[in-house]
């Protein structure tokens, strides 16, 4: 029985420890309040866990949540998120992910589910509707992503399968949560905290579907949207032609792509060997999208002809690109595919494990690693050893097992933490915050650490959308920032693609919200939402006992030495007190009593 | 004086690249790149041809012409230029 919400009312809560499992009532209250999926399951876990919790514990918790959007005629509406504390990060860990995955939940008739504990031996959870039982996944436990899923589809027929693979087991740190075969809850180690807790797999199966509130004023905003979308350049026809890797150019054209672990500055003349444009000459055999989206940015690809380098499967993305790419000094792209396919096929990070290998890289070459610590010489431009050290990592094997450390670690372990080009311990995607100011300001007030997509400031600073801001200066940033942080956060939780961002804004993302879930909020109020959930998202990490908002010392003060931006090092304190007087946070970044009583936050 | 092409304007011109003698200004530049490869037309260029189209961006030495001086930015034959359909990712 569904509600005329979007919502369906129910949440799954499965308790590991004991095998029982309960369906409960949907918080209506916190619904409202938090939107859904990212805000929703951050909510959810913020009122039932101590921050101070060991992440790969089995008194954590692991919370999948839809959003009200979320499996309903809205624009690109596969998402949902995946919640617990990350065990790369020690903060929150919300990832989200698209696909088929999040509908087919809705479908079957739950919001989400709350794991607790922890279970005795490796189990899956099944659900097919009404019927939800947890079983046995001794055979499941060793195998890959892609081989799980296969054989949870020959077992049970038509099912959606979200599963880990043997890194999440071993609860290697930025494991990832893959559904789909290749979609990815990928950062921040979701994948461990599954692992943790002896549980292999979710496959799901739903016959049911989603009502909305208001459905002819509904489709009136959706149809507005989509229109939107398919006329913009981007979301019309750009994503769907090249994929997100066509960043490369442009993005080092600017000077803004990080070369050999940020070392050797930004700009590379090698980059075009990697880009979308060369992707798609060489191993692209289709555009894919996920559930319900008009974009399909997703690369299907394959590599023949290469020896063991062979294999089909998707991506890269423009980040995976970049850290095997230019992080590595790898212009091989076959290469770079390789280990992207490792990546997927094992449940991995890619953002953070090419930007281990490259900062293991970077350690090599002066001295820092011995040779025989690895077992193979590691330098910049080693394609080959690239993709060996990944299959490595994935085995849990020799120096893997090191990398699988995350950059933070592997850099500390061997003296030099300021040489992981991470923030709270979480590595920076694929833009130098040298050459674009306000993605620095973007990584260091990230609520999750490192991360490109809270907030997207390579929107407006390099691609001029919706507006045009120099990325070369500070001013106008913090402000700017904390608006796309609040909408990223609102557009998270409603169960839609941050995608859709490009081609549509505020107006278009609450007009289908407010129809969905019958809400007369105005636009404003709506995007209060996003601002509450991102004040709750730092109050946890407060708790927890999260570090302060800074980047990488190399960003600070080694000035670039090249390229369009050269000289230039990332002017972060200015920019940190504008953003904080935006957030009417104190001047150390704390959030006042006042802002929280005008969000009306309990927690 | 070099310019880079990049995404679909390299379906258009047919290379990744090509040299072309400095012209004044960039608005000069891009008329006579229409010129060339007449598929440009309306994409570089806005119809009456007296500013840049709405969904390109311009790169001189690796900065926006938005913070330059938008078509009438300068050029010389040491310049090289950029020239990209509005694309995204992330």
């Amino acid at each position: 029985m569904t509600q005329a919400n979007g919502w369906i009312g129910t949440i799954l809560r499965v308790n590991l420890t004991d095998g029982s499992i309960k369906k409960e009532p949907l918080n209506m209250q916190d619904a409202n309040d938090y939107v859904g999926a990212r805000g929703l399951g951050t909510k959810y876990y913020c009122n039932e866990v101590d921050p101070k919790i060991d992440p790969l514990s089995p008194e954590n918790k692991l919370i999948f949540m839809t959003g009200p959007l979320t499996g309903t005629a809205a624009c690109s509406s596969g998402r949902y998120e995946v919640v617990s504390k990350a065990p790369l990060t020690g903060i929150i860990g919300a990832a989200n992910s698209g696909g088929h995955f999040g509908p087919e939940l809705k479908y079957a008739g739950y919001d989400g589910i709350i794991f607790e504990g922890k279970a005795a031996r490796p189990v899956y959870l099944h659900i097919d509707d009404g019927q939800v039982e947890l079983l046995d996944a001794g055979e499941l436990w060793g195998q890959g992503v892609h081989e799980t899923t296969e054989a949870l589809e020959a077992k049970h027929g038509k099912v959606r399968v979200s599963c880990i693979g043997t890194p999440g087991e071993r609860g290697m740190l930025f494991a990832a949560i893959m559904n789909d075969k290749n979609r990815a809850a990928g950062r921040g180690g979701m994948g461990a905290v599954m692992g943790s807790k002896n549980l292999k797999a979710i496959a799901v199966r739903g016959t049911g579907g989603v009502t909305v509130a208001r459905p002819e004023r509904f489709m009136r905003e959706v149809a507005k949207a989509r229109t939107m979308l398919k006329e913009h350049p981007v979301t019309g026809n750009g994503l769907g032609t090249f994929g997100t890797e066509i960043l490369v150019n442009i993005v080092n054209e600017v000077g803004g792509l990080p070369l050999r672990n940020g070392r050797d500055g930004s700009y590379w003349d090698k980059a075009d060997d990697t880009s979308g444009e060369r992707l798609n000459e060489t191993h692209l055999v289709k555009n894919q999208g996920c559930f319900g989206c008009s974009i399909a940015c997703g690369r299907v690809t394959k590599i023949e002809g290469k020896g063991d380098l062979d294999g089909f499967g998707e991506g890269p993305e423009y980040e995976a690109g970049w850290s095997y790419g230019a992080a590595c000094g790898v212009n091989d792209i076959s290469s770079i595919v390789k280990a992207n396919f490792i990546c997927n096929e094992q449940g991995m990070d890619p953002i953070t494990l090419g930007s281990t290998v490259a900062c293991a890289m970077e350690l090599f070459e002066m001295g820092a690693i011995p040779e025989e610590d690895i077992g193979f010489p590691l330098r910049f431009g080693d394609a080959e050893a690239m993709v060996k050290l990944t299959q490595m990592c994935a085995d849990g094997e020799g120096f893997g097992q090191t990398i699988g450390l995350g950059s933070y670690r592997l850099a500390e372990k061997y003296g030099h933490p300021e040489l992981s080009m991470s923030v709270k311990k979480q590595e920076m995607p694929a833009y130098d915050a040298r050459a674009i100011q306000g993605i620095g300001l973007e990584y260091a007030t990230s609520n999750r650490g490192g991360c490109h997509v809270r907030g997207y400031m390579i929107s407006p600073e390099v691609l001029g959308i919706p507006v045009k801001l120099d990325p070369q200066v500070t001013e106008g940033k913090g402000a700017l920032l904390k608006t796309f942080q609040d909408l990223t956060a609102l557009c998270d939780s409603t169960g839609m693609c941050l995608f859709t961002t490009f081609g549509i804004g505020l107006p278009e993302i609450a007009g289908q919200y407010r129809e969905a879930v019958g809400t007369d909020e105005t636009d404003e109020e709506i995007l209060l939402k996003g601002e509450r959930i991102w004040n709750l998202e730092k109050r946890f990490n407060m708790e927890a006992g999260v570090e302060k908002d800074t980047l990488p010392p190399r960003l600070l003060r080694e000035a670039l030495p090249s390229g369009p931006a050269q000289g230039k090092v990332n002017e972060l304190q200015t920019m940190l007190a504008d953003y904080y007087e935006a957030r009417n946070w104190t001047a150390d970044g704390i959030p006042t009593a006042e802002k929280l009583a005008e969000l009306s936050m309990t927690y | 004086m070099l310019v880079k092409f990049l995404a679909t304007y390299r379906q258009i011109a047919g290379c990744k690249s090509c040299d072309v003698p400095a012209p004044a200004d960039v608005l000069e530049l891009m008329v006579a790149l229409c010129n060339r490869w007449p598929a440009f037309d309306g994409l570089i260029l806005n119809k009456d041809k007296t500013d840049k189209g709405d969904d390109v961006i311009i790169l001189v030495n690796g900065r926006h012409i938005e913070h330059l001086g938008d078509v009438a930015t300068p050029l010389t034959e040491q310049d090289y230029v950029v020239i990209t359909p509005l694309v995204a990712g992330g």
